[in-house]
């Protein structure tokens, strides 16, 4: 068995691992990042959108590498098909368009290049990036830091670190090595379906269609994918279903508002998911660990978004670890809490309003009324002058 | 939830998009799991709360009761995808 040291291993190499590893090694950290994937983002759990602000905040450079659509704004439906159209080309001319000195709302992009776009990024920052890896174990030294076990290309070998960072997603093992409270509620977890299709026509926005009646407990969505393909997807509430999301996706498709536009599709890729639509993990840290993106649910609870989140959660957790480490402090729980608390205070407080706004709609027995509720939330949400700030 | 029986998980390959729903709704300890980001199929689930069967987008997870008598494992009573 050969043992290699670190200060950072990054189990994870998703947007949040990457970022996280990438503002580590910036600021003088030896940082590796293991995946267990051979083609990160593959097979594709994910829809890809994400504002352009999610990206610049995070320094992401805008690239055609990584872009399938640029996006303007949104088209909310309800269960009937009444839209309300919130363009920002209409609404905010001076900022947003397609003309020279003006810029998209957001982006549609490809998980697949995205995510080994982000990890190169972290690369080319110095980190080391090992794919074919899988995180197995780790054990906490205490202050002398922690070992972890990963096995690559069916190697064993044992890797000497300050810290583990968990960004293995949402089927996060590594906070149950650390034995932490990580276990989701089944009526928080939605179960999504999507196909990438031929043959459907969609403007540079992004629709979501709520109502109870095609995505109990989540809403569906139809989003543009360039090269004049469209992605129609849907989330549901198992428990509010005595359907599977297959069948809600097939039940949207020939049975709603849009079963003319939807008639002549083809499907060009099957994808799916779990989406928490639940609150941030209480505790994300122990001895010798953290956890950030999906391991430790930072995914808006409203939208389901997770990218936005984990690349911003990602800027926190890499910085904050430098400092820590630099500083020669010992990665003990008592001190990485600190990462927690940074991050709350950034968008962690925000996360918990939306999740109480969420679980009041969804208390609502009487489902009219909650279709209503949930239409009103997502038209607000994304207006310009929205009273929720964006995460 | 648990029926407290023992359950074999079996997963319909051919239907499963490999997406770690079940993984992420499973309240067992780490490593209950598959190579293919899926629960494990090869070992016996004592939990039995079935909630990866709720979950899975192409409901292609079913299971089989199992009695641990005499001998090792018994697989006793089909079981029904619900
Ligand atoms: C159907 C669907 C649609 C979605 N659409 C959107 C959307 O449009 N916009 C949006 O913002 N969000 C969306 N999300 C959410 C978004 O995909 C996630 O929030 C995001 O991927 C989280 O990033 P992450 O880096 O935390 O985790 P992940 O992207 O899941 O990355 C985790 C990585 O860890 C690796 N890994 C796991 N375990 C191990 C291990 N033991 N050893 C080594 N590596 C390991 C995995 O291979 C993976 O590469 C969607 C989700 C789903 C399911
Ligand atoms: S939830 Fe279903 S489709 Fe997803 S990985 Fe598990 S068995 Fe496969």
């Amino acid at each position: 068995m050969t043992t290699k040291q670190y200060d950072l291993v990054v189990v994870g190499s998703g947007p949040a691992g990457s970022t996280t590893a990438y503002f580590a090694a910036q600021a003088g950290l030896r940082v590796l990042l293991v995946d267990k994937r051979q083609e990160l983002g593959a097979p594709i759990q994910c829809s890809g959108a994400i504002s352009r602000h999610g990206l610049t905040s995070v320094g992401i450079e805008i690239d055609a590498e990584y872009i399938h659509q640029p996006i303007y704004g949104f088209r909310i439906l309800n269960e009937e098909g009444l839209e309300k159209r919130i363009d920002y080309r209409q609404l905010k001319p001076t900022e947003y368009g397609e003309a020279e000195d003006q810029v998209p709302l957001g982006y549609v992009v490809d998980r697949r290049r995205f995510d080994r776009y982000l990890m190169r990024r972290a690369e080319r920052a110095g980190v080391d990036v090992w794919l074919k890896t899988e995180g197995l174990g780790y054990e906490s030294r205490g202050a002398a830091g922690c070992t972890v076990k990963v096995k690559r290309f069916d190697e064993e070998i044992e890797i000497q670190a300050k810290v583990l960072v968990g960004a293995d997603g949402l089927q996060s093992q590594v906070g149950r090595w650390a034995g932490m409270q990580t276990h989701i509620r089944i009526n928080e977890l939605a179960s999504c379906l999507q196909f990438i299709v031929d043959r459907v026509e969609a403007e540079p926005l992004l629709e979501i269609v709520t109502g109870h009646e095609w995505a109990p407990g989540g809403y569906a969505w139809v989003f543009p994918k360039g090269e004049g393909y469209a992605e129609i997807g849907l989330g549901v509430i198992p428990t509010m279903t005595d359907h599977d999301a297959r069948w809600h996706v097939d039940h949207f498709m020939r049975s709603s508002f849009f079963k003319e536009r939807f008639a002549d599709a083809r499907i060009l890729e099957v994808q799916g998911g779990g989406v928490p639509l639940a609150a941030p993990l209480r505790q994300q840290y122990a001895d010798n660990l953290i956890l950030v993106g999906d391991a430790a649910r930072h995914v808006n609870p409203i939208t389901g978004g997770g990218l936005h989140t984990a690349v911003s959660a990602g800027e926190i957790a890499g910085t904050f670890l430098a400092e820590l480490i630099n500083n020669g402090v010992s990665p003990l729980a008592s001190e990485l809490k600190g990462y927690q608390d940074r991050w709350y205070e950034a968008m962690g407080r925000q996360m918990w309003r939306l999740y109480e706004t969420k679980s009041e709609i969804f208390r609502i027995k009487d489902i009219p009324e909650r279709n209503r509720q949930l239409y009103a939330t997502m038209s607000e949400y994304f207006s310009p002058d929205s009273q929720y700030k964006k995460i | 939830m648990s029926n407290k029986i023992p359950v074999l998980f079996s997963i319909g390959w051919n239907a499963c998009i490999n997406c770690g729903a079940c993984v992420a709704i499973c309240p067992q300890e780490a490593g209950f799991i598959s190579p293919f980001d899926t629960i494990a199929v090869d070992r016996p689930c004592d939990i039995a709360c079935l909630l990866c069967e709720d979950i899975c987008p192409v409901s292609t997870i079913t299971h089989q009761q199992i009695s641990l008598s005499g001998q090792g494992t018994e697989i006793t009573t089909p079981g029904t995808p619900s």
